[in-house]
């Protein structure tokens, strides 16, 4: 496992004056603990003993959460048997489809934090009058990772629900809704929107989440809020907006967590339409920052 | 164990340095040789392949974090972060080595985490040629060997 002491100060230095080869490799492996995966992986191209020890376990399995076995048993036993610890960080940084769902949820890691990224397709929750055409209609696009969307035409009764249970690693996630008011197509390769939004303005929708260790945040927002869009500059229609739900946190006190999640708007004296659901997605909360920095967890 | 007095540790080069004893068990190892030993702490204590000039390094760390420990009020937090940014800041590149090396052999956890993570902010961002420039480190691969490298890892990039 990794390089050894002797190899490092033969082949490291490149002139005679001392060079970061002649550390000891537990120091090398003490630095790749500040180090994402890609600067370990970028550092593996230096020399041998620097790819000996950007493969070995003990720097890898400090880049995995604690609880990856769990992760790993949603693949057949083959397909991880035998696998090193980086190329276990390989497997699970690409998007694995769990809970038998038709690939309409999927999991994985994030590559420069480590950290557990999920996002469940509107394919897989429930949604009321889904299967009545009137109301519903599912539009393959490109622009879901799932290829496809609910697209909702008319319908007093909104109501989308989901639910996902999960060994989620210990930390604080955040879960939102990704929305898009109105519905784009491709002609001739431009991008082009339908706007037939109605009815978002009128009254909020109510958001939901609750998890099985009793959590619970809800939160009302209205989709359609023109004035408002106009004052901050910020445009709603025609774009994919993430809509947050809430956080929750993970303590690792129970091995699986449920986290049910919901989105509301039943005030039967108007009707709403116009709206492509996409997704939900549950990321650690401050994963943007933390990418952004190259820190880990 | 040994009254808490002063201990005396001396260089490979034949430096002593006299410091106290809660300044000197920072480091694990001569913690351990103490607690095992009482001679140790009457005597003088050697530290094998540490110069003077890295021990006396050694010992402003050490110092500064001890006393630090034994009362916050005096050293912050606050304070204890910009020493150790200072700290690091003025090291040179071979006394940067050579500090590693002795803090790894001395075991002071806290002083080889922040080495590490000052070298880790040092290859941050860079193209292996500067790293290798940088830390003056050999290139030994063949080119074959390097085209697979690049192919192994193609999520990384």
């Amino acid at each position: 496992m990794g390089a050894s002491l002797s190899t490092l100060t033969e082949n490291g230095a490149a002139n005679g004056g001392p060079g970061l080869g002649d550390i000891p490799e537990s120091c090398v492996a003490c630095v790749f603990l500040y180090l994402t995966p890609p600067e370990i992986c970028n550092l593996a191209r230096l020399n041998r003993a620097f790819r000996g020890a950007a493969s070995s376990d003990a720097v890898w399995e400090a880049k995995l959460p604690h609880n990856y076995q769990q992760l790993l048993e949603l693949f057949p036993p083959e397909r991880y048997q035998n696998l090193s610890k980086k190329d276990i960080f390989a497997l699970l940084s690409r998007p694995v489809p769990f809970d038998d769902d038709d690939g309409y949820k999927e999991i994985w890691l994030d590559r420069v934090t480590g950290r557990a990224c999920m996002s469940i397709s509107a394919k897989a929750m429930t949604i009321t009058g889904i299967e009545d055409r009137r109301y519903w209609n599912w539009i393959p696009t490109d622009e879901s990772r799932f290829q496809v969307v609910a697209y909702l035409q008319q319908m007093w009764w909104f109501e989308v629900v989901g639910i996902v249970k999960f060994p989620f690693p210990p930390d604080i996630y955040t879960l939102s809704f990704r929305l898009h008011l109105g519905r784009s197509s491709k002609r001739l390769l431009r991008r082009v929107c339908y706007d037939h939004t109605q009815g978002w303005d009128i009254k909020p929708v109510r958001f939901e989440l609750s998890t099985s260790d009793g959590q619970q945040v809800s939160r009302e927002c209205c989709l359609d809020d023109t004035e408002q869009d106009e004052a901050t500059g910020s445009q709603k229609r025609g774009c994919w907006v993430d809509y947050k739900v809430g956080e929750f946190i993970i303590s690792g006190s129970d091995p699986v967590t449920e986290v049910s999640f919901s989105m509301k708007q039943i005030d039967c004296t108007h009707s709403k339409g116009g709206l492509c659901v996409d997704l939900v997605s549950i990321v650690p909360s401050d994963l943007k920052v933390c990418r952004r920095r190259g820190v880990l967890k | 164990m040994a009254s808490k007095g002063n201990l005396t540790l001396k260089s490979c080069n034949g430096k002593e340095f006299i410091v106290e004893e809660k300044v000197a068990v920072m480091s694990t190892t001569i913690k351990n040789m103490v607690d095992v030993d009482d001679s140790f702490a009457q005597g003088v204590i050697p530290i094998i392949g540490v110069d003077g000039k890295i021990l006396a390094k050694l010992i402003e760390y050490c110092k500064e974090h001890a006393e630090a420990d034994e009362d916050e009020e005096v050293k912050s937090e606050e304070y204890l972060k910009k020493f150790d940014e200072k700290f690091v800041d003025e090291l040179n590149l071979n006394d940067l080595y050579d500090l590693l090396k002795a803090s790894n052999y001395l075991e002071i956890t806290k002083l080889l985490n922040l080495l590490c993570q000052k070298v880790a902010s040092m290859i941050k961002g860079k193209k292996p040629e500067e790293i290798r420039r940088i830390f003056n480190i050999k290139n030994d691969f063949t080119p074959e060997e390097e085209e697979e490298i690049n192919r192994q890892n193609p999520w990384a990039f």
